[in-house]
């Protein structure tokens, strides 16, 4: 049997989200027809809101509905430094942190061509645009520690640092809390080279 | 290092098999075509994840089943674990203890195992890619950097070898991230050659002693390690091979953009095997490839007893018809001390009285074993 048109597009759509295959999308959609009609309005309009409401900032490439976005435009904000950044989602783990009070840039990606993405698929250009104003002083590089991530940290220092502003890239080794015995060899050596005088 | 017991399930023609071993020798005897390699190679897939006869998994499940599973309980000098290999079309499930390992890198090492088979004898006088997978074998079940290091060198080379494809094409290329890319490789290749010139060495040492006696004296073995189509000895630092590897790099930078490949590198490397100075690839007899492999051989045995403090077991594939008596002595004198020990062939007879003393004895036929028991000293 096959399932009435509105209920087959729902599980259709469901299924275009990662990590859902047809069982739970068939679940979510059923789910949904139970749903309070409130509810269901809800939710589709900010699904649609997501994608119309939202822009990148034209500064630093953050998620925003305004133009500029909210840290551009904060006045208290620090702008002798900014944190680059893989991704937006990035920029609310150092917000939560609260101990960073500069500026961000999110560069969308990291540089791989396996996987298509050069240098004009990332905001590097706008970055390096945003340097000529000498107000900032330092380039602070939060990449992940991939060979990809690390290959573009290596990249934009490479580009940077002719310029004369310091770059810095954070400090990988042992995390927190954790124990030496189940750190692998590769971050056990991070944390050598990496070591601190106390 | 020995296993006691084997279970298959689905594994090539091994419907089902649940087989106990001797931790000494033992030898597999049948007819063609009945599943003696099929033991021996389900040994070494427990040890390397991977087979020696074929890339395709796929090949070592049983027709119309959906899965293989190859399981035994290894035993070491003061522990034992449990490795379990099972293969579907999903992938593989590789288990230490039934632990899941997510990498495979975490599970190769476990079970060290040497194998000698009649493809081997090519070793010399075959292509380099022979020579370099050989290196990666065996130096990658002794240590894990290596595997660690060669699996993060060849993403990086993917990653270089797309991006020089693109520049082919490009009016203007990008040569700053070339730089990079460049950078990165030669770091991770300075690492996988350091730890390939390391055991080299050993190995270079100690097939050189074992050559030496099977030539009645006559003979002295070398190897010399090539990347970039230089010799590179030991003694290099790991500061001179990245430095030696970026002016290489720099030389063939046109060449490599007009070919869109990675030209240099571990992947390219190769080894030569030199007798009293003369190559043994052009100028060597088939005896004395012959020797040179099986010191290699003996040699592997030898390095692995002395990196992990465990002797390996030792997989002879229908080899031993292939070896004249001289050599098999210098065979059994390594497998005296402790090893244990599979032999597969399709008649006692090639097999030297000597090696005869008291193995067990199997008769395998169309997917079933049958244990002949202990076979008593023939004297």
């Amino acid at each position: 049997m096959q399932y009435p048109l509105p209920i087959a597009k729902l599980i259709e759509s469901y299924m275009k989200l990662p990590g859902i295959g047809q069982k739970t999308a068939t679940r979510l959609a059923f789910f949904t027809l139970n749903m309070e009609i409130e509810d269901i309005q809800d939710f589709s309009k900010s699904l649609v809101e997501v994608k119309t409401e939202l822009h990148y900032c034209s500064i630093c490439g953050n998620i925003t509905q305004e133009d500029p976005c909210e840290i551009c435009r904060d006045e208290r904000v620090d702008r002798s430094s900014i944190l680059v950044v893989e991704q937006p989602k990035d920029i609310l783990s150092f917000e939560n942190m609260g101990e960073y009070f500069g500026l961000y840039h999110v560069l969308n990606g990291v540089l791989s061509p396996m996987d298509g993405v050069s240098v004009d698929d990332l905001n590097i250009k706008s970055l390096i645009k945003r340097l000529q104003d000498h107000s900032v002083k330092e380039v602070i590089l939060a990449l992940n520690s991939s060979s990809e991530g690390e290959a573009t940290a290596m990249y934009l220092s490479k580009l940077i640092k002719p310029s004369g502003i310091k770059v810095s890239r954070l400090a990988s080794g042992l995390a927190v809390g954790s124990d030496i015995e189940y750190a692998d060899d590769l971050t056990l050596k991070r944390a050598m080279t990496g070591r601190q005088e106390v | 290092m020995y296993l006691k017991q084997l279970n298959m399930v689905n594994y090539r023609n091994y419907k089902q098999l649940n087989v106990q071993f001797s931790p000494n020798i033992n030898i597999f005897i049948g007819k063609n075509a009945q599943g003696k390699t099929n033991l021996l190679e389900s040994i070494y897939y427990l040890a390397f994840a991977r087979s020696h006869r074929t890339n395709v998994d796929r090949q070592l499940i049983n027709f119309e089943s959906p899965f293989a599973k190859v399981s035994s309980r290894i035993y070491k000098r003061q522990t034992s674990n449990i490795l379990e290999l099972v293969t579907s079309n999903r992938g593989k499930k590789a288990s230490i203890n039934h632990l899941e390992q997510k990498r495979l890198s975490a599970y190769i090492g476990q079970l060290n195992v040497v194998l000698f088979s009649p493809e081997n004898l090519n070793l010399i006088k075959g292509s380099p890619s022979q020579r370099r997978r050989f290196l990666d074998l065996e130096f990658g079940q002794i240590d894990n950097r290596y595997l660690i290091s060669l699996a993060r060198y060849q993403r990086i080379l993917k990653q270089r070898n797309t991006f020089l494809k693109k520049m082919t094409y490009q009016k203007e290329p990008d040569f700053l991230y070339l730089e990079v890319l460049t950078r990165q490789l030669v770091d991770v290749a300075a690492i996988v050659i350091e730890l390939r010139l390391k055991y080299l060495t050993h190995l270079e040492q100690m097939a050189k002693d074992i050559h030496f006696q099977i030539s009645n004296q006559t003979e002295t073995l070398a190897f010399h390690y090539q990347t970039a189509n230089y010799d590179f000895k030991q003694k290099n630092d790991k500061q001179t091979v990245v430095d030696f590897l970026i002016n290489q790099f720099s030389k063939v930078q046109n060449r490599e953009i007009k070919l869109g490949t990675t030209l240099i590198g571990p992947h390219r490397d190769d080894i030569n095997f030199e007798i009293n100075d003369k190559d043994l690839q052009s100028f060597g007899s088939q005896g004395q490839q012959r020797s040179c492999v099986l010191s290699l051989k003996l040699a592997e045995i030898k390095l692995i007893k002395q990196v992990t403090h465990e002797s390996p077991i030792l997989l002879l594939d229908d080899v031993l018809s292939e070896l004249d008596s001289k050599r098999q002595a210098a065979l059994i004198e390594i497998i005296d001390e402790d090893i244990q020990t599979f032999i597969t062939t399709t008649d006692l007879d090639s097999v030297s009285k000597e090696l005869q003393h008291k193995p067990t004895i199997y008769e395998v036929s169309n997917g079933n074993l049958v244990n002949k028991g202990v076979k008593n000293d023939p004297k």
